[in-house]
């Protein structure tokens, strides 16, 4: 009896390939298009989760003579996801919303399905590897996704196949050309939010915060030292290490260095005051045992930014603290810290912040890492 | 070895049936002629036409005059609706009548006409489907340009009382349609003796191909086309026509009707026996539109604790082809609109499974569904419980 899999097919080339790979490995391979979101009539030709995306999934499935099925996951979506993405920029925090559906839409709601076709497998077109139940970094070091995967509930571990993880970007197009999986082989790269049409999310943030809100409501531009230079629209429009419409002015660049949103300040300094020596994440789950502490470890602290050695020193319940060898810059609210030993992912969690760039903030105002 | 695939969809379509498909063969070859045309090939390719309009009409108890070739129900429903809405709205009568279960394409279109400035008025169902009449007789007014009522409804099988409700709107003056796309061949249909003024038929839900259907449209009932162009069918539904499609469309009804009250019997105790098998493993599954009178090919069914989602798909994965409630246009499936018009809660809505039985309807493959389903639900039930 051959074993089935349930493979997550979004319609691009990653998990267009993954799905040919499984079934030329055997498998007996089952395609599902998560419809996780819905632009209505407003917007045309998404490239990822549209209808046109379900069209091509379809498509490829066809080709491959296997079944493909549309799962709808709209609700619990927009409440893991797209709820929790609005609610952080309401914080003051930059949102990652991708780990959060890896961790509850694909592979927990999605291994639902799984389970109730009694799938044993479930794949995606991830560039990570599994090997021997541990998360290991893809092959192609621009293209890995790691940085998106430490949530998810380490049982599913062993349940995960992810094909092109062995894979470059630039392999897994070639494959999918010998396929002729035409569809998808030159489809553009989807870099944007799937559920941020234009990449605008402050358009979504306006349709789901009151008008009102303090996020998207004007406030001061405060310099480190607690100096009113400019106001700004709302604070969602910023995120820690932004250059981008801050007033000029200043003898040398500025950037965004901390939002603080009981004051609705955005706080704004030099090059240095993003530097932070240290990192403390929140919500941490574990994908190998916890390490201890005192650990040598290397973290991420931004999607493709280069590893970072530093030192495990504080494990609170689900709360960690690394001590970064050398300071790293604009270490971000809201977006994952990942520890690797190795290839090896141990585990992560949500930046709360850096304790020493905490030291930056203007007296009156607090920091979110400190008033969380 | 993998089982025979069983195909319980017959609601969405069916197989086009042998003959039905020999008969097309001319017209693809030598009797290809555009009907017309005045030469040779012309007056062959119309007298296969006017011959399957004929044949169409005596199908329905209609004069051949009265029949409008389409290319499907949807189209059929359109041209009822908007065409007759359109032209009545010039004499004061702005109002559309429907019933909130008629399927999407009779909605859509009245919806169309209350974007165009119609008054669109529902009129309550009871929770098995049924018109209540109460609500009828106080929507039917003078006003009212057009008064839609669906025959069969295609997704729970509700056999509305037609002939009555036609009766009733011609003694008010209102132009009564009936979308009878499910009906025909299951319940009678006789436009002689009843007294509907237009009336949609779909080939492909009989055995003819799919991109064919008729609108009955009786004698001095007023209606704009919805395509402009050439004089074909008087002008009410100009374009070539597709004179093979036509031709099966006729022989499709012919043979629906010849083993209609056979087939509807053997349909139905194939039908009850499944019910009966479900409900006695499953005592808490719910049979929609159960004390209402049924069509006999259609079970509509929920088991609380389970969605018709992952359900359609382990049927599928084993062979079994069922729907839930109407697809969306994404493949994904939306809780259905006739459910939540008779008032089923969303959640047992979302459950809802069609199984639809026709020709390739089997004793055999009624036992198999008769375990499979209970099994493979009390699968899913454990799984949602857990999840």
């Amino acid at each position: 009896m051959r074993e089935r899999v349930l493979v997550a097919m979004s319609g691009g080339v990653d998990s267009s390939v993954a799905a040919a790979l499984l079934v030329q490995q055997g498998y007996d391979v089952v395609g599902a298009t998560m419809k996780l979101f819905c632009h209505g009539t407003d917007v045309p030709d998404r490239p990822c989760c549209s209808l046109d995306s379900v069209n091509d999934a379809r498509r490829v499935c066809e080709h491959l003579g296997i079944p493909h099925y549309v799962i709808n996951l709209e609700t619990r979506f927009g409440e893991d996801v797209i709820d929790d993405f609005v609610s952080e920029y309401a914080r003051g925090r930059t949102p990652i919303p991708c780990v959060r559906c890896n961790t509850f839409t694909k592979f927990r709601d999605f291994v639902i399905k799984a389970d109730s076709i009694d799938a044993k497998w479930i794949a995606t077109g991830h560039y990570a590897r599994v090997v021997d139940g541990e998360l290991l970094r893809g092959r192609d070091d621009n293209k890995d996704q790691t940085y998106f995967l430490w949530g998810i509930d380490r049982s599913i571990l062993s349940r995960m196949l992810l094909p092109v993880g062995e894979s470059t970007k630039a392999e897994t197009r070639e494959i999918a050309r010998q396929l002729g999986l035409s569809v998808v082989a030159e489809k553009p790269e989807s870099q944007e939010i799937c559920f941020v049409p234009d990449g605008d999310y402050m358009k979504i943030l306006r349709g789901r915060l009151e008008s009102n809100s303090p996020a998207l409501s004007r406030g001061p531009i405060l310099t480190i030292d607690g100096r009113h230079v400019a106001d700004h629209e709302g604070f969602a429009g910023y995120t820690i290490g932004q250059r981008r419409g801050l007033p000029g002015g200043f003898p040398v660049p500025m950037y965004v260095v901390g939002i603080v949103p009981e004051d609705r300040a955005v706080i704004i300094g030099e090059r240095e005051h993003l530097l932070g020596s240290g990192v403390i994440a929140r919500e941490v789950n574990w994908l190998s045992e916890v390490p201890a502490v005192g650990s040598h470890v290397q973290v991420r602290i931004r999607h493709r930014a280069p590893l970072a050695d530093g030192e495990l020193i504080r494990i609170d319940a689900d709360e960690i603290e690394i001590a970064l060898d050398v300071p790293v810059s604009a270490i971000t609210p809201g977006q994952s810290l990942v520890v690797y030993s190795g290839e090896t992912v141990l585990g992560g969690g949500f930046i709360e912040g850096s304790p020493d760039v905490a030291a930056h903030t203007p007296a009156r105002a607090r920091l979110p890492i400190l008033a969380a | 070895m993998k089982p025979t695939p069983i195909y319980l969809d017959h609601a969405a379509t069916t197989p086009v049936r042998e003959e039905v498909f020999e008969a097309m063969k001319p017209f693809f070859g030598p009797r290809f002629g555009n009907p017309s045309s005045t030469h040779r090939w012309g007056r062959e390719a119309r007298a296969a036409l006017d011959e399957a309009r004929e044949r169409v009409a005596r199908c329905l108890g209609a004069r051949a005059d009265e029949v409008c070739f389409t290319s499907g129900g949807t189209e059929s429903d359109n041209l009822a609706i908007l065409g007759v809405w359109r032209e009545a709205r010039e004499s004061g009568r702005n109002a559309v009548v429907a019933t909130p279960i008629e399927h999407k394409a009779i909605l859509g279109a009245v919806h169309e006409a209350k974007a165009e400035g119609a008054e669109e008025r529902m009129v309550d169902v009871d929770k098995a489907g049924t018109v209540i009449r109460d609500s009828w007789n106080t929507q039917v007014r003078d006003d009212v340009a057009i008064a839609s009522v669906m025959w069969v409804n295609n997704e729970i099988g509700t056999i509305q009382a037609v002939p009555d409700l036609a009766a009733d709107a011609k003694s008010r003056g209102v132009v009564f349609h009936t979308d009878a796309v499910q009906a025909f061949g299951k319940v009678k249909i006789d436009a002689a003796s009843q007294s509907f003024d237009l009336l949609s038929i779909s080939g492909h839900k009989i055995g003819a191909p799919k991109g064919i259907g008729a609108l009955f449209i009786r004698r001095g009932t007023k209606l704009q086309p919805l395509m402009h162009g050439g004089m074909q069918d008087r002008g009410r539904r100009p374009g070539t026509e597709n004179v093979a499609y036509t031709v099966a469309l006729a022989t499709a009804a012919e043979l629906t009707l010849a083993e209609s009250e056979k087939e509807c019997e053997r349909l139905r105790v194939m039908r009850d026996r499944l019910e009966a098998a479900i409900l006695a493993s499953i005592p808490d599954a719910v049979v929609h539109g159960r004390g209402a009178e049924r069509a006999p090919h259609v079970l509509n069914i929920s088991v609380p604790g389970t969605d018709s989602e992952s359900l359609l798909m382990v049927l599928d994965l084993q062979g079994i082809a069922a729907s839930g409630g109407s697809a969306c246009q994404s493949g994904s499936i939306s809780p259905s609109h006739v459910l939540s018009a008779i008032g089923v809660s969303p959640d047992i809505a979302s459950a809802a499974v069609r199984m639809s039985l026709g020709a390739l309807t089997t004793n055999e493959g009624i036992d198999r569904v008769a375990v499979a389903f209970p099994a493979l639900v009390t699968k899913a039930r454990q799984f949602a419980a857990a999840s």
